[in-house]
């Protein structure tokens, strides 16, 4: 049961920094100060991320190597678009 | 390096008949019944064939999943399209002959030209690559078969049909061609307007789809069922080779597949990626080819390698010189091949400082090689060669190698790639390096022809190959050097280099008939050569020697172990007579011996759904491929593409159904060497392995939006987009998803629990979730489409601009993965109803594991096209 409760509470969680994401926007932190809100839009993704990852799909009850393997396939696909992106400034 | 000496596989002395006990070599036919307790088959027709027809029957090629079949499948096809792509190099080198299009019309010869890459590099040189893994690699690390033998099937067909595609593309106007690179914006429909061009990159797509399901197979074969004592330090070179190509194919195929995907939405429905009027667009196709492309000329080099580097143990006598550097040195290469991608456009505008960067990693990675050619140059040196034909096509293909490797460091300069970029010199260079490549598999295929058929081929027939093949390359690709100025792809040349052509064009021929010799020489050979034993080579030190030529179905006669540190079979046979349990090492495993005894028992391994599914993609793409601009060609034309497409659909779908419901059970293991997967079910393990793959997709995808973002100007972006693009559908489509994925997670629950309704209750929702997800998307979709404003007054559609393009099209793919998602769980309601998954949550995991990550995916995918 208990584990029932914790995927409640990530469930809350998840559906409260998406709202958040939407408030920066909303309150025009955008358009104030861009690339502070830009980073911190994108933190929050990456935190649901890591969340979903780590207890929806059970990551951390998983050996580390399953995590590695994706990690390993988010930094080429990070490499190439940093590179890329890089290469044209 | 003595302790090099510890590491051997099968046999560390190597002098010996390697099978010690458990048998010998001959009486392999009889001892596969090992694996069936007596009375669990009474006279069924399942025996010891797995229910496959006999080899000789046309219907078992169809129907096989066996691995040693699939490899010999691979090898043929692979020869075949050899032959395919080298007509079409002859017809070049004729047009060669002399400056000017005299010979094929100009349009001709760039078909040629850009057939003639694909061909070789995708449907011949990999997969013959991959008939030898199919075959050899299970055997060397002692499983029976690998994880998904379905799948495997399911790679060869799509393979096939991919390369049939391929060649019906030559009829539909004419073929791709604006070169193997396809690079922008030639390879838009502007350019290149034939359908025959849009049919080639949905052939690649195939081709792709055919690899990925090969990596995900081979990776959690070679991950989770090495036999015990295997350990990943003792694995044999080749299939070290092996295990580090699907690496490296996992992630770049899926970059390539990203690349094709942007260009069959260009091609198809009209989008813009790679239009002119897309700032960096010519400059995106680059990128995303070469941080495919780079890492796929060691895609194909890596098993010439291997293969190469067991000929040279077998014929030398000798272990490998420093066989753990040459694994380091290959492992480190590996994982360079993805950083250095940039050295393929030190011509085009990318900025001096990251010219540089890419200029040093570039000489990075030569250097690991120079350590395996001195690995390979000790070893022969410090051993006794035996100059067979296998022998001759691995040094013919090291003295190649170094050649093609020393020119690609000149490339590999900045300042002399300015000038020699375009150039025959860059032709050359990669002929060397790459056909380099086919010779050593060329001698791989002597090496393991005796395995694959059980005789001996013509040794002198073989070195007659060999002379032919060694003179004619040369005289083929070396003239190419000297006469560097000449313009890649391009019929033209300065008169004064016409007698270096033609030099080349009678080397080609001479190449060229060198395969007649093989061809003659094997083809013969396969009926009436001398007919071998297990071991035909002394010396010959890895697990494929020793069971017998070809081995039987089951491979071993009994559980592989290397716990001693050479090979030995557990006798399982005692045992299994009496139906009972397993002892001896295989009782410390349970769960692998036994599934194997319950499926040996009558199940069938034969399946004909990967090959019906194979047809039926194939059918879908060759109907997709009259698509332009988003609509089909008018009259009787588009209705043939239509229905081409809707039976290929249906075909693909019912064998996709038929599969899940087939029983059918490939071997699952642990058999004791899993790391670094141990816990990971085989299931499971690939699911993950395909999502890494899929990672890359997206990230592409998502990269391809930066990039193009970039390029336009980063915060210049919102005025390519209408003000009614506004945040709230994609908060409410996060809200649907998030709570979707939740309701996954408390199906599992439910399931645990076994409550049936609870989990019907709670896929349901998942796919009612889902729906609403897509029906939301569907209305705002259609309201951007229509819009009338100043800036937008014909709509936003994909077409409209760069910023319509990324958003449609990467959100579009997203879409898909939830549809097919949704019709995953739609399937799952109907199980769970009828009773499934009560106290087995599996499987509802394994989806969940599915949905969550496009769950993921959109949670980024929200604020990078909603927010900012
Ligand atoms: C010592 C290692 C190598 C170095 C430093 C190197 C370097 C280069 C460079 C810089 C280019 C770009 C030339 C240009 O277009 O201006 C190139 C092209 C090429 N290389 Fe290599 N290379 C090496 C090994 C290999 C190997 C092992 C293969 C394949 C088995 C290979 C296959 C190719 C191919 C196919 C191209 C031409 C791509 C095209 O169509 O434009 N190279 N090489
Ligand atoms: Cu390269």
């Amino acid at each position: 049961m208990s584990r029932t409760k914790l995927y409640t509470a990530i469930y809350v969680v998840l559906f409260v920094l998406a709202t958040a994401q939407a408030v920066v926007e909303q309150a025009g932190y955008l358009e104030e100060s861009y690339w502070l809100a830009f980073w911190a839009i994108m933190v929050l993704s990456a935190v649901k991320a890591v969340v979903v990852a780590g207890w929806y799909q059970h990551l951390r009850w998983e050996p580390r190597s399953l995590t590695t393997l994706m990690l390993l396939g988010l930094l080429g696909a990070v490499a190439l678009t940093v590179a890329a992106s890089y290469s044209i400034l | 390096m003595t302790d090099d000496e510890h590491e051997t596989t099968a046999d560390p002395t190597g002098d010996e008949p390697a099978v010690s006990d458990g048998g010998t070599a001959s009486d392999g036919g009889s001892i596969v019944d090992d694996d069936f307790p007596a009375d669990g088959v009474p006279d069924t027709p399942h025996g010891d064939d797995h229910g496959l027809p006999p080899t000789h029957s046309i219907r078992r090629w169809f129907v096989t999943t066996n691995h040693k079949d699939i490899g010999l499948l691979y090898t043929v096809t692979a020869l075949f399209f050899l032959i395919f792509g080298g007509l079409l190099a002859l017809l070049m080198r004729l047009e060669l002959w002399a400056p000017g299009a005299d010979f094929l019309a100009a349009g001709s010869y760039n078909q040629a030209v850009s057939a003639h890459g694909l061909i070789m590099v995708f449907w011949f040189l990999s997969p013959l690559a991959f008939g030898f893994a199919n075959y050899v690699v299970p055997l060397q690390i002692g499983a029976k078969d690998l994880a998904f033998p379905r799948l495997n099937a399911l790679s060869y067909w799509l393979y096939l049909f991919s390369g049939i595609l391929m060649g019906i593309s030559f009829f539909q106007g004419s073929t791709f061609n604006g070169g193997w690179t396809m690079y922008a914006p030639l390879n838009m429909p502007v350019y290149t307007p034939d359908i025959g061009g849009t049919t080639t990159v949905l052939a690649l797509i195939l081709f792709v789809a055919s690899a990925t399901v090969g990596s995900v197979n081979f990776l959690t074969t070679m991950h989770r069922m090495r036999a015990e004592g295997m350990t990943l330090r003792r694995m044999p070179i080749f299939t070290w080779s092996i295990l580090l190509t699907v690496w490296m194919m996992l992630f770049a195929f899926a970059a390539l597949l990203a690349a094709l995907m942007l260009l069959s939405s260009d091609r198809l429905i009209g989008t813009a990626y790679f239009a002119e009027s897309s700032p960096g667009g010519a400059m995106l196709w680059a990128h995303l080819f070469w941080f495919f492309g780079h890492p796929e000329v060691y895609i194909v080099f890596f098993p010439a390698l291997g293969a190469m580097a067991e000929i040279f143990q077998t014929f030398t006598g000798r272990r490998l010189v420093g066989r753990k550097w040459f694994i380091g040195a290959m492992l480190l290469v590996a994982i360079q091949s993805f950083v250095v991608w940039m050295h393929h456009m030190f011509l085009t505008s990318i900025n001096l400082e990251i010219k540089t960067l890419f200029m040093a990693t570039t000489i990075g990675i030569s250097l690991p090689f120079d350590l395996m050619v001195f690995s390979l140059i000790y070893t022969m040196l410090k051993g006794k060669i035996r100059f067979k034909t296998p022998f001759l096509f691995g040094f013919g293909a090291l003295v190649l190698f170094i050649l093609g490797g020393i020119t690609g460091v000149f490339l590999g300069a900045v300042v002399l790639d300015y000038t020699l970029r375009g150039t025959y010199w860059v032709v050359a260079h990669f002929h060397y390096v790459m056909v380099g490549g086919v010779t050593g598999l060329v001698g791989g295929l002597y090496y393991w022809f005796p395995k694959m058929t059980g005789r001996m081929y013509d040794e002198t027939l073989g070195k007659v190959h060999f002379g032919m093949y060694f003179v004619g390359f040369n005289l083929l690709y070396f003239p190419m050097f000297l006469a560097w100025e000449t313009p890649r792809r391009v019929f033209e040349y300065a008169p004064a280099l016409t007698g270096w052509h033609q030099l080349s064009t009678v080397g080609a021929f001479l190449l060229g008939s060198s395969f007649l010799v093989m061809f003659y020489n094997l083809f013969k050979s396969a009926f009436v050569g001398e007919q071998v034993e297990g071991q035909p080579w002394d010396f010959a030190s890895t697990a494929e020697w020793t069971v017998p030529s070809p081995p039987p179905l089951e491979n071993f006669p009994g559980v592989p172990t290397y716990a001693s540190g050479r090979l030995e079979f557990e006798d399982g046979g005692s045992a299994q007579t009496d139906g009972g349990a397993v002892h001896g090492k295989a009782a410390a495993l349970p769960g692998s011996e036994v599934t194997e005894t319950e499926h040996g028992g009558g199940e069938s391994h034969a399946s004909i759904w990967p090959f019906v599914l194979g047809a039926g993609a194939f059918l879908v793409l060759l109907g997709l491929s009259g698509l332009q601009r988003g609509y089909f060609p008018e009259g009787t034309m588009g209705g043939v593409h239509i229905g081409t497409a809707i039976v290929g659909g249906v075909l693909a779908f019912g064998s996709l159904v038929a599969m899940t419901r087939e029983k059918f059970h490939g071997p699952e293991g642990p058999f004791g060497e899993s790391w670094p997967f141990t816990t990971v079910e085989n299931t499971k393990l690939g699911l993950w392995i395909f999502l890494a793959s899929d990672v890359i997709l997206f990230g592409a995808f998502i990269g391809a939006y930066v990039f193009s973002r970039v390029a336009h100007g980063w915060t210049d972006w919102h005025h390519l987009i209408p003000e009614a693009h506004v945040v709230l559908p994609g908060l409410i489509n996060t809200y649907l998803l998030l709570t979707s994925s939740f309701a996954v997670v408390i199906a599992m629950e439910f399931a645990k629990r076994e409550n049936r309704l609870g989990v019907v209750g709670s896929l349901v929702a998942t796919v009612g979730l889902g729906v609403g997800f897509l029906i939301n998307k569907g209305i705002e979709w259609q309201h951007l489409f229509h819009i009338h404003t100043e800036a937008f007054p014909a709509g936003w559609d994909p077409g409209t601009n760069i910023a319509s393009t990324t958003f449609y099209v990467t959100t579009g793919l997203h879409a898909l993965h939830v549809i097919v998602g949704l019709v995953i769980a739609g399937y799952m309601i109907f199980r769970a109803w009828g009773g499934a998954y009560m106290g087995d949550d599996e499987p509802i995991e394994y989806f969940g594991l599915y949905w969550h990550f496009v769950d993921i995916v959109w949670l980024f995918l929200f604020p990078l096209f909603y927010i900012v």
